[in-house]
Parts: C-alpha cells; sequence; structure tokens
C-alpha cells in the first residue's frame, strides 16, 4: 500500500479508538448492579488470587462501610443543614471519588440513591434496612479498577490523557494474556498517586476535604527532612493489604521509644513535703525519647 | 498519640504519673474547633512530625522513705473511636 494511504488508514484507526473511547468514558451506570458490573474486582482474582486475597483484608477493600459515620454526616449535616444544598452526585463525589471511585461513572440518580443508602446503613444501624443497605454498599470500594483504571491517569492527566477502558495500568505493564491490555505507568509507583485520596482533597468546585492530611506533612515535614521513601516503600510491604496506623506492626515500624533514668539523691533540707525533712531525698531524672521514623507526622489520618 | 510516664513504688503505689500527648485539632474558618472532613480547613498542628525525635524530661523527687521505685514508659496509639493499642513500653526499677 501506498505510504500516504497507510497514513491515512492509521489516522482512521486512531480517531476510531478515540471515538470508542470517549463513548467508554461517557458510559454511565444507571443501576447499582450495572455500575459493579463495570468494575468487576472479582474478576481479578482469576489471575490474581494472591493479590485479590491481601486487599480482601485491607481498609481499601471496605472504603465506604468503615467511613460510613463521616460520610452520613456530611449528607445529614454538613449538605442538609449547613450548607443547605441538595444531594448530587458532584457533591457525594467529595467523599466517593476516593472512597469508591467507580462512582465518577454512575448516573445523577444512581449516586443520590447510593447517597441515601450511606445515610439508612448509618442511622438503621442493625436494623434489616440498615443491614441491606450496608450488604450493597460492601460493592461499593477502593478495589482493583480504582487504582489501575480510574485514577491510574490521575497524577499527571494533562501528560498521560483519560484512562482507556478495560485497560490495566501497573507498574510492569505485564500482558494480561487475552484478558486485559496493560499498560506501564511508573505514575503508581509514586507517593503522588496516593496524595491524591491521601491528603486534603480538592473537588472540582474549589471546595476542600479534609479527611486527613499525610501528603501534607509528607511534602513539607518528610521530604524537606532529608526523607526520599515514598508511601509504596512501607505501605506496600505486606502487598495489597496496604497497612497502616490500624497493623500495629507498621505502626511500630514508624515509631520508638527509648527510656533513660538518671536516679541521684537531692540534698536534703531543699524539697518540701517529704516524711524527714533532714535526709537525703530519693530523686531521679526520667527522660523519655519518641522517635517518629514515619514519612509523615503522626498521628495523622 | 500518648507518652505515659509513672513511677510506683514497691507495692505498686503510683508516685508519679505524666501523659504527654500528640494530636492536630482541625478549625473551620472562624477557628472553631471541627470534626468534620468538609468542615475543616486548617488545623493545629501538636502531631510528632516525620524524622523527628522527641525528648520528654521529668525531675522527680519521692519521699525519704522510698527505697525501690518502678519507672514505666509507656506508648500509646489510639485510632479513633478511642480505642489504644500499646506500642512500646519501657521499665526501669531503681534502688535508692
Amino acid at each position: 500500500m501506498h505510504p500516504a494511504l497507510v497514513r491515512k488508514k492509521n489516522l482512521l484507526i486512531a480517531l476510531l479508538i478515540l471515538f470508542a473511547c470517549s463513548i467508554a468514558q461517557a458510559r454511565e451506570a444507571k443501576t447499582l448492579a450495572e455500575l459493579v458490573a463495570m468494575f468487576d474486582d472479582k474478576q481479578c482474582a482469576e489471575c490474581h488470587g494472591e493479590i485479590y486475597s491481601q486487599w480482601q483484608g485491607s481498609w481499601h477493600a471496605k472504603a465506604v462501610n468503615s467511613s460510613l459515620k463521616g460520610m452520613r454526616n456530611f449528607i445529614a449535616v454538613g449538605l442538609a443543614k449547613e450548607w443547605q444544598t441538595p444531594l448530587t452526585k458532584a457533591q457525594l463525589l467529595k467523599c466517593l471519588d476516593c472512597h469508591a471511585p467507580a462512582v465518577n461513572f454512575a448516573s445523577e440518580e444512581l449516586a443520590v440513591e447510593i447517597g441515601e443508602l450511606i445515610v439508612t446503613a448509618f442511622e438503621e444501624k442493625g436494623s434489616a434496612q440498615g443491614v441491606r443497605a450496608a450488604e450493597t454498599l460492601a460493592k461499593l470500594n477502593v478495589g482493583c479498577y480504582s487504582c489501575h483504571n480510574i485514577k491510574a491517569n490521575g497524577v499527571a492527566p494533562g501528560l498521560r490523557g483519560a484512562p482507556a477502558e478495560k485497560v490495566i495500568y501497573g507498574p510492569n505493564g505485564d500482558d494480561g494474556d487475552d484478558f486485559h491490555q496493560s499498560v506501564a505507568s511508573s505514575d503508581l509507583q509514586t507517593s503522588a498517586f496516593c496524595m491524591q485520596c491521601h491528603g486534603v482533597y480538592h473537588a472540582p468546585d474549589g471546595e476542600t476535604i479534609q479527611c486527613n492530611t499525610l501528603s501534607g506533612s509528607y511534602r513539607h515535614g518528610y521530604l524537606a527532612a532529608g526523607g526520599s521513601k515514598s508511601c509504596q516503600d512501607c505501605h506496600l510491604n505486606k502487598g495489597h493489604l496496604f497497612p497502616g496506623g490500624h497493623d500495629l506492626e507498621t505502626v511500630k515500624e514508624g515509631l520508638g521509644l527509648r527510656l533513660e533514668v538518671a536516679p541521684y539523691q537531692h540534698l536534703p533540707g531543699q524539697i518540701t513535703g517529704v516524711k524527714n525533712p533532714a535526709d537525703w531525698v530519693p530523686s531521679a531524672v526520667i527522660t523519655a525519647f519518641v522517635d517518629n521514623r514515619a514519612g509523615h507526622r503522626i498521628p495523622d489520618g | 498519640m500518648v507518652l505515659e510516664v509513672t513511677a510506683k513504688d514497691s507495692d505498686g503505689k503510683e508516685l508519679f504519673k505524666s501523659e504527654k500527648k500528640w494530636f492536630e485539632i482541625g478549625v473551620d474558618p472562624d477557628r472553631d474547633m471541627r470534626y468534620g472532613a468538609w468542615q475543616i480547613k486548617g488545623i493545629i498542628d501538636l502531631t510528632l512530625p516525620p524524622l523527628t525525635t522527641q525528648r520528654e524530661q521529668y525531675l522527680v523527687h519521692f519521699d525519704t522513705d522510698i527505697d525501690e521505685v518502678t519507672v514505666e514508659a509507656k506508648l500509646w496509639y489510639y485510632l479513633s473511636g478511642g480505642r489504644g493499642e500499646l506500642v512500646y513500653e519501657e521499665e526501669r526499677t531503681l534502688d535508692f
């Protein structure tokens, strides 16, 4: 084929792919089942069983139900009473863009329904209705697709573009055989990747949501003090379990305690209130050294 | 996070106790203390900064009839809900 025709053909194919991707990105789920199916993490377990098993024990796996109180308060107190603003998808994403990124692909109606489930699950906790709501919400979380697709290009969206549907982004770009296309992305190995959510969240309308501020002290405390590790260096040491403050072993790694005691006898007559003012006074200088070896302030989160 | 330092006599009676807490306070734009993530727009940082060692020092005088003291330091880490985990503890026994 003539080179000019090949170029035209390639351009046409590229445009078709771009068009298909733009349709895929615009796709919105109208039901929770549809949304879960769009980002079904269970299928990942078929080939990545060990990683999936680690993730199941993580707080990422229960990122909605473990934070019901805070999210319910945002909806029922923040939106309803303080801001006097209706619950919308855009408002709910101030929580769920991080706690369940898949909700970005929910319809407006479905997002509002999810918000109402959050209120029900918290306010009706223990009742049949509350249990049902929590069981439904358990299907939403920070799953495989959350990091390896939806948020994958969030560090540098201008440079990387929007993530393509069904493509798995990872540090090595290993081929997923026929199951999925893989793209090698160093972004997932950066602290900036985690800081998309583990820091002050900036919503598109400018509102800030401060669940935790780890990234602030990582950037301006740890790096400024000469630290060079990434979030992943410490928090990926048990794989996709991502241990943190809930894991005593991890807390121990980040902290240190040393006790020094210097006993002595204080001169008689100088300390008031003792039984025998004429006697030497048993005394001690007690010094405790507490180390923060972590990459961020403690406590935080 | 709480550092608890105690000194007890040989009968276990507490002669000295001190607690040092590290935490942060979230405040809204009016500088009112807040817990809601949507309300907090600033913090007062009383936490332990990264890559630092904090020294807590106490000069303690015991009574003249005290001949043995056990000094204990415990470092507690508190998750939300007030559940504390004992991270480290160290103990020294002093004979006077």
